[in-house]
């Protein structure tokens, strides 16, 4: 019998072996379908600094205690919220240095405008040397998490009380959202 | 003397560690061996590969992490192991992947010194360095990395898949000193390569600011080109078959081109100690055609909305917030796609070795035989390496060759590298008559479990090698 037959076949047979050898163990590849990417994003969400000519009307002059505004948030209506989002903590910082006290409604409303939650609370007075600060955290978690992946609308609600067209202050605000993901 | 020497081989040794081919290199009974070095010394005159079957070389590693420290079954938390692999690796640790098939394969003597090589060899290349920042940021999110600046610059990667016609000429200028060259054409089938990205993310706080943060995109510069891959794209309904069907259909003549060498010496400082290196692959893919290059570029930051509390009347719609801040992310961070070409340089490899014979062969007792007796045992050090975009890898491989008859021959490698500190390899060539059929496997260690490897490489082929006593 020709020899060069058995000597390709013992290199195969190495070569086999070594394939046949080198195989993967002590490890789970089903693992994969468990593996999550949970990124927590902190992301700035509205800002304002207004004056006491924010409560005057720029024609008339005159005095209008409740202002208000609306914002779309569209990336809340983005996929990665729809399918991913699982906690949401809302961080709302006002300081005041109107002597009034000041009621803040923030409302957070569906693409109808149907309210999907609320966050509201009274900003005491204060002064420009002492301003008075409120700083409120909202969470929003478990089964309330779909009234945030619902929301696509803040609304910001300011109501002074007291006051009138000589008020002197200003109101500063800044918000935060912290998001937590599950994909 | 000899304390500057030991001294330069432990630096050496430390610092280099990488990807080597180390198997085939110095074998001088083997074609393969002109192909890692073109002036290696060489012991046949004449060689035919087999067709598709004279070289086929498969590499895969991975610097930072291997399947079990994903995977392991030990116990259920893949999460916490993804954690874990995420804090230890860094944007330096990289993946790889090289296959080549030797098309085809021959060369005979040509007069009484040289040596006429050529063929033909189809190579895939993929590189690409762990996005360390972007994939921490897709994967923790900003939170916990307020004041960090993630990076864009750490997304880097190549990937390439080309065929290679070459012709090359070793020629033994005298009993000392072997030299040889090497002309490439490459054809270009698929490349895809983003090695120069620039650009930072960044959350920080604004104590005294108008928000609580401000999230700044600077400088962004991301660049991908690639090239056969938009007619691909064009494609509708391309399933991967397809895809795969149109790539092997550009193997022989793709539609960019490119030029290279490789040049390589041998010299035999004395009769037992040789010194020899070579560089492979100096050369240049000129992309052209097929080309499209996607680019994102531009800066920009913010505390967030800003409410203005317009007077309006009960039926007024407020101010369109969102798409102002739209329309000010499109002017400020744009994205592009062009058709430019472009050029790549391939990977250069080089090496550089030093081996020491011992035990000389016994030759017949005939006149006519001008064979100079060969070693039976070699020891050779080679330092190896290929250069990527950021910077080059190394690798260093002590063996020891061991021809056991004139047709049977073995190499036992040792090798530190970036991949591994115990990278066993075994290279086994036998010949027959004219035919040779050789096996080498490169961390050995880690065949035993594949799961647990860094690295492993398989170089297998067989063809018609013909020598004159």
């Amino acid at each position: 019998m020709f020899p060069l037959k058995p000597r390709i076949i013992s290199f195969f047979m190495i070569g086999l072996s070594l394939m046949l050898t080198s195989c993967f163990k002590d490890v789970d590849f089903e693992q994969a379908q468990d593996i999550k990417l949970a990124p927590d994003l902190q992301v700035d969400l509205l800002f304002y600094e207004l004056t006491e000519n924010d409560f005057l009307d720029s024609e008339t002059n005159t005095y209008s205690p409740v202002i208000r505004d609306t914002v779309r948030l569209e990336f809340l209506d983005d996929e990665y919220i729809q399918d991913g989002l699982m906690y949401a903590e809302f961080r709302f910082r006002h300081e005041n240095s109107f002597p009034n006290k000041i009621k803040s409604k923030i409302r957070f409303l569906d693409n109808n405008g149907r309210e999907q939650f609320n966050v509201n609370y009274d900003i005491p007075g204060g002064s420009v040397a002492s301003p008075s600060i409120v700083d409120t955290v909202h969470t929003m978690a478990g089964s309330e998490i779909v009234r945030v992946r619902r929301s696509i609308q803040m609304v910001v609600e300011l109501e002074m009380l007291g006051g009138g067209k000589d008020i002197e202050g200003g109101l500063d605000f800044s918000s935060k959202g912290l998001f937590k993901f599950e994909f | 003397m000899r304390n500057r020497i030991l001294i330069l081989f432990a630096f050496v040794s430390v610092l280099c560690y990488g990807q080597n081919r180390p198997l085939l290199y110095n074998v001088d009974d083997l074609p393969q061996a002109l192909l890692q070095n073109p002036g290696t010394r060489i012991d046949f005159t004449k060689h035919i590969g087999v067709p598709f079957f004279s070289q086929i070389h498969l590499f895969a590693g991975s610097t930072g992490v291997t399947a079990h420290d994903i995977f392991s079954d030990e116990n259920s938390n893949v999460n916490q192991r993804v954690q874990n692999v995420m804090d230890r690796i860094t944007s330096g640790d990289y993946f790889s992947v090289n296959e080549q098939l030797e098309v085809l394969s021959f060369g005979w003597k040509m007069g009484s010194r040289g040596y006429f090589s050529a063929g033909v060899y189809q190579e895939l290349d993929i590189f690409a360095y762990f996005p360390k920042d972007p994939a921490l940021l897709a994967f923790e999110g900003n939170a916990e990395y307020i004041g960090k600046s993630f990076s864009f610059s750490d997304a880097n990667f190549t990937g390439e898949v080309l065929t290679v016609y070459h012709a090359g000429y070793n020629y033994k200028v005298d009993p000392k000193l072997s030299v040889g060259g090497r002309v490439k054409l490459y054809s270009g089938i698929f490349n895809a390569e983003s090695t120069q990205n620039d650009g930072f993310f960044s959350t920080v706080e604004t104590p005294g600011g108008p928000n609580f943060y401000r999230h700044e995109l600077d400088d962004l510069d991301v660049l991908v080109n690639t090239s056969g891959y938009a007619s691909l794209k064009e494609q509708d309904n391309m399933t991967v078959d397809q895809a795969v069907a149109e790539l092997l259909s550009r193997s022989f003549f793709g539609q960019n081109v490119g030029l290279g060498i490789d040049l390589g010496f041998n010299y035999r400082v004395t009769e037992q100690f040789a010194v020899n290196a070579s560089i492979q692959d100096l050369g240049l893919m000129f992309h052209k055609n097929d080309t499209e290059n996607y680019h994102y570029f531009g800066s920009y930051s913010t505390n967030g909305l800003e409410p203005l509390f317009p007077e309006l009347d009960g039926n007024e719609r407020t101010i369109p917030y969102w798409e102002v801040f739209e329309e000010q992310l499109d002017a400020n961070l744009k994205e592009e796609t062009t058709y430019n070409e472009y050029n790549t340089w391939r990977p250069l490899k080089f090496n550089a070795s030093f081996e020491f014979g011992t035990g000389k062969s016994i030759l017949p007792c005939d006149y006519l035989i001008s064979k100079k007796p060969r070693f039976m045992n070699l020891f050779g050090m080679l330092v190896s390496g290929v250069n990527r975009s950021k910077g080059p890898t190394y690798g260093v491989t002590a063996y020891w060759d061991r021809k056991v008859t004139d047709n049977l021959r073995f190499r036992l490698a040792y090798g530190v590298d970036d991949f591994s500190l115990t990278k066993l390899g075994l290279m086994v060539s036998s010949r027959f008559k004219n035919f040779n059929i050789y096996l080498a496997a490169n961390d050995i260690i880690g065949y035993t479990n594949l799961a647990k490897a860094n690295s492993a490489s398989l170089q297998f082929g067989m063809q018609f090698i013909f020598k004159d006593l």
